[in-house]
């Protein structure tokens, strides 16, 4: 009979203990696997998300897009940043916050609130305007699903739940009132056509999301609207890093960031929290688990050192019964491992809906993402904790005095 | 700056931060501009230098602040060509007398000037406020570590209950009913689930220094990231002390299921 | 002139105690060949046990020389001396000590495995010595399923796995009742007559009757060696 084989008989014989040992693992290997998730899974998604946006580049006023004051004199800056040789194309964003009239009021007097129908709904207005290098049509950061996408100061596309909340089809008109300048503003209403329902991947999961020319962004705003973008994006011809070096050099007062370089300081400030929690909570995991196991394993040792000392009487070496202690751990820390990765999963499934609900956080991002990395990591972690919740039992039997314990089972 | 720039300058309050990383101190005169080019560039003299309050939503980000009396402020930030006085502000801070106003306050507010939108300060983040999420996450978190736990113990408590199987099947044989053996059980596990858990809260105390002092240090902040309260030590206790002592009964409960003669035998 | 086994030659064994050392076993000599049936008896406390640990390789003497097979044990590593406890002694002990989750063929098997036998090898000899102790029928019980003194047969078969040279029991009716540790007695007789060395630690009169050679021992010593 093998270690392994042996081991599992041990286990096995003691069928309650077994069972609560590796669910215990499972349930910690669950954490582990999940904290080991987190430590890049905003990276990662973060990345994914901003290369898939087709976009390579963001030019921002701020250390990073969407802090720091808006771009003055955005048209211009747009215009220069497009005639670089190495630009395909530059977009400026302008974002302000719009209350959407939900339908199913009266209709309006003038330009009176409607009223009727609920409170309006909170959304968030996304305005662009750009030029390409050989005039093509530009992408917008959003994805048209229904309909066709906006064009001129009159028309907009809206998200789903929009479209559902304020019970609006293509082809419907909108009301709403949008702040450009400040937070709030009592505006009167702008009523625009909505000609496409629309995907907004960086839209936060609580936000909805409008999208359209900034013409109509500036209709939406009453006219009150300076010549500023929250954000540049543009496309490069050549290599991102290249172009984003090109527009530093001809606007050295804006922030020019490759997607990679946005990543690398979202790890630094944004991110780094949910890094560092992944760390400590990795760390405290894989104690806990050692100690846990370490303690079943000593008691359980410690309950049949007569037995133990009775094989080596007969012969075992002392190689043999520590790799049988091993063995156990192992299959323990195995067992409860493998559980732990189903487990894991559904737990980060839990967890990452939890902190989608932060606001500012993209409907698109993931706090949770796979990875084989984590996963290697994950196993290379569990292989630790067998052997070295092993090591102290193991040291047990392997100095056991075999006459002394046999005498004192005797006299026991 | 020229010599007679400080006679004419405002005075400003910048945070550390910004005064340790632009090597200024109490008296330096700078020039403050509403963008990078420096346009409509104005001269003032750092009156002093402030910690600024931690905001836990830019952790990691250094606060480089400053503080202006509002005119200053919004002479720098005007767009050339805007009047004076046709400026906007953004907030109005409000500190009440009795804060338990703070909702009927808002309420008058709303209702007496349209166009306003008055909260307490409370309520400003709502519920999908990042700390409310936090707060959720780290929920979970423990839950699932309780869970974790909470098997785990009883995994223990069937192994050390099992250590005595021979000690409870004599008693049950000199005629003890089982039910004093689980009294006995119980009181021994209430001590030592008590003993533990507060052996756990002083090692969270102690913990609670050694976080707070590294992510301080780390982030270079006054926020404090873990407070052991009184809510927390009582909840603590309130679910490990009757989890360590119903451990304990339920696997003496199923020992006990078994005669004592059998659990007597060797 | 049979072969010796054991040479043991003015062995001692001294324990380090608080209020002093304490001399289990004191200046020992004494020979066991092949084929000899010896009967080791004295008060408790003695040191019979000690003395039998040491013959087979469990503990070391503190003072002397031990040879087994001419070669001294003292200068043995630990993995040698588990080597010749594997297969060339055999152990049988009081309280049996048969591992509880294994079947009795299973515990028999044991030695087997570790030595490194095929797994027909195996199953042959475990065959052979279940039948030999009369329990092919409780092959597949535990010993949870087995009565005292089908236990301690069990674990005779078991100290038999390897064919040893010697066979060393501490105590073998020691928690069975007369008539089954006669069934017992009988059957170390049996095992002797084919061949082993046997030492028997023993307070029981009617099995150190049963031996060739009695010694008696006193405060460590060996007080008295009669011959029967």
């Amino acid at each position: 009979m093998n270690a392994l084989a042996f081991a599992w008989r041990s286990l096995v014989r003691q069928p309650a203990r077994a069972t609560l040992g590796v669910l215990g693992v499972a349930a910690v290997g669950a954490l582990l696997f999940d904290m080991l998730l987190l430590s890049q899974g905003l990276i990662v998604s973060m990345r994914d998300l901003l290369a898939r946006s087709g976009w390579d580049i963001r030019v921002s006023a701020g250390d990073l897009p969407g802090r720091g004051g808006r771009v003055s004199a955005a048209t211009s800056t747009a215009e220069r940043i497009a005639a670089l040789p190495s630009v395909k194309a530059a977009l400026m964003v302008r974002v302000a916050n719009a209350q959407i009239e939900r339908s199913g009021g009266g209709p309006p007097i003038g330009d009176a609130p409607s009223i009727g129908g609920g409170p309006p709904i909170a959304a968030v207005f996304e305005g662009i305007g750009g030029r390409s290098r050989h005039r093509e049509p530009i992408a917008p950061p959003w994805t048209v699903v229904r309909g066709r996408e906006a064009r001129g100061d009159t028309e907009v596309v809206i998200d789903s739940a929009i479209a559902a909340a304020a019970n609006l089809q293509v082809g419907g008109t909108i009301t709403l009132r949008a702040s450009c300048v400040s937070d709030r503003e009592a505006l009167p209403p702008a009523r625009l056509t909505v000609v496409g329902i629309a995907e907004f991947p960086f839209a936060g999961t609580n936000e909805d999301a409008i999208g359209g020319s900034l013409d109509a962004l500036k209709a939406a705003c009453g006219g009150n609207v300076g010549d500023e973008a929250d954000l540049l994006l543009v496309t490069s011809v050549g290599e991102p890093a290249e172009t984003a070096a090109a527009i530093r050099a001809e606007i050295p007062h804006l922030n020019a960031l490759t997607n990679d370089q946005v990543v690398g300081r979202l790890q630094q400030t944004g991110f780094t929290y949910f890094r560092q929690i992944s760390a400590v909570l990795t760390t405290i995991t894989v104690s806990f688990a050692v100690l846990l196991i370490a303690v079943l394993l000593t008691v359980s040792v410690n309950q049949r050192l007569g037995e133990i000392a009775a094989l080596r009487a007969l012969g075992f070496s002392r190689w043999r019964v520590v790799t049988d202690v091993l063995s156990e751990s192992a299959l323990i820390v195995g067992s409860g491992g493998i559980l732990s990765l189903p487990l894991g999963l559904l737990l980060a499934s839990g967890l990452d809906r939890i902190l989608k609900e932060m606001p500012g956080i993209p409907a698109d991002l993931h706090f949770f993402v796979f990875e084989r990395d984590a996963l290697f990591t994950h196993i290379g972690l569990l292989v630790a904790t067998a052997v070295i919740a092993a090591l102290y039992p193991m040291r047990i039997v392997s100095s056991l005095p075999i006459a002394a314990t046999l005498r004192d089972e005797v006299i026991g | 700056m020229p010599a007679g720039a400080s006679a004419k300058a405002g005075d400003i309050l910048i945070s550390r931060q910004l005064a340790a990383e632009r090597g200024l101190v109490v008296g330096s005169i700078v020039q403050l501009a509403a963008d990078a080019a420096g346009t409509g560039a104005r001269t003032f003299r750092i009156a002093g230098i402030y910690e600024p309050t931690p905001d836990p939503a830019r952790l990691g980000a250094v606060p480089r602040e400053v503080r202006l009396h509002l005119p200053d402020l919004l002479d720098v930030t005007r767009p050339p060509g805007q009047q004076p006085g046709t400026e906007y502000i953004a907030n109005i801070n409000i500190a009440l007398v009795d804060r338990a106003d703070a909702t009927a306050f808002s309420r008058d507010v709303n209702a007496r000037m349209p166009g306003l939108i008055a909260r307490p300060s409370s309520e400003a983040a709502g519920a999908a406020g990042p700390f409310r999420v936090l707060e959720r996450f780290h929920l979970a978190i423990a839950v699932v570590t309780i869970v974790a736990a909470t098997v785990f113990l009883l995994a223990l408590t069937i192994m050390l209950v099992d250590e005595r199987r021979e000690t409870v099947g004599i008693l049950r044989l000199i005629g003890l009913p089982a039910r004093r053996v689980l009294v006995q059980v119980l009181i021994e596990g209430v001590i030592v689930a008590g003993a533990g858990a507060a052996f756990g809260l002083v090692l969270a105390l102690l913990s609670e220094g050694l976080i707070n002092a590294f992510f301080q240090w780390r982030y270079d902040t006054a926020l404090v990231f873990v407070r052991i309260t009184r809510d927390v030590a009582f909840t603590s206790a309130a679910i490990a002390i009757p989890l360590g002592a119903s451990a304990t009964v339920l696997a003496s409960w199923a020992l006990l299921r078994r005669s004592g003669l059998r659990l007597a035998r060797r | 002139m049979p072969d010796v086994i054991v040479d043991a030659q003015h062995v001692g064994r001294a324990f380090a105690m608080p209020a002093g050392p304490v001399h289990a076993v004191r200046d020992v000599t004494l020979q066991i060949r092949a084929g000899d049936h010896v009967a080791v008896r004295g008060p408790s406390g003695c040191g019979k046990s000690t003395l039998l640990h040491m013959l087979g390789c469990v503990d070391a003497p503190s003072s002397g020389t031990l040879l087994f097979d001419g070669r001294d044990v003292a200068t043995l590593s630990d993995a040698r001396r588990s080597a010749l406890r594997l297969t060339r002694i055999g152990f049988i002990f009081q309280r049996f000590f048969l591992l509880p989750m294994l079947t009795a063929a299973e515990n028999v098997e044991l030695p087997l495995s570790e030595a490194g036998a095929s797994k027909r090898d195996r199953q042959l000899r475990t065959k052979e010595l279940l039948d030999y102790v009369g329990l092919s029928a409780r092959a597949d019980h535990r010993p949870s399923q087995l009565s005292g003194g089908e236990m301690q047969r069990v674990a005779i078969a078991r100290a038999l796995a390897n064919r040893p040279q010697l066979l060393l029991a501490d105590e073998p009716t020691g928690e069975l009742d007369e008539a089954t540790g006669a069934q017992i007695a009988a059957l170390l007789d049996r095992v002797n007559a084919d061949g082993t060395a046997l030492v028997i630690v023993t307070h029981d009169h009617t099995l150190a009757e049963r031996a060739a050679r009695v010694l008696t021992m006193r405060d460590g010593c060996i007080e008295q060696e009669t011959r029967q």
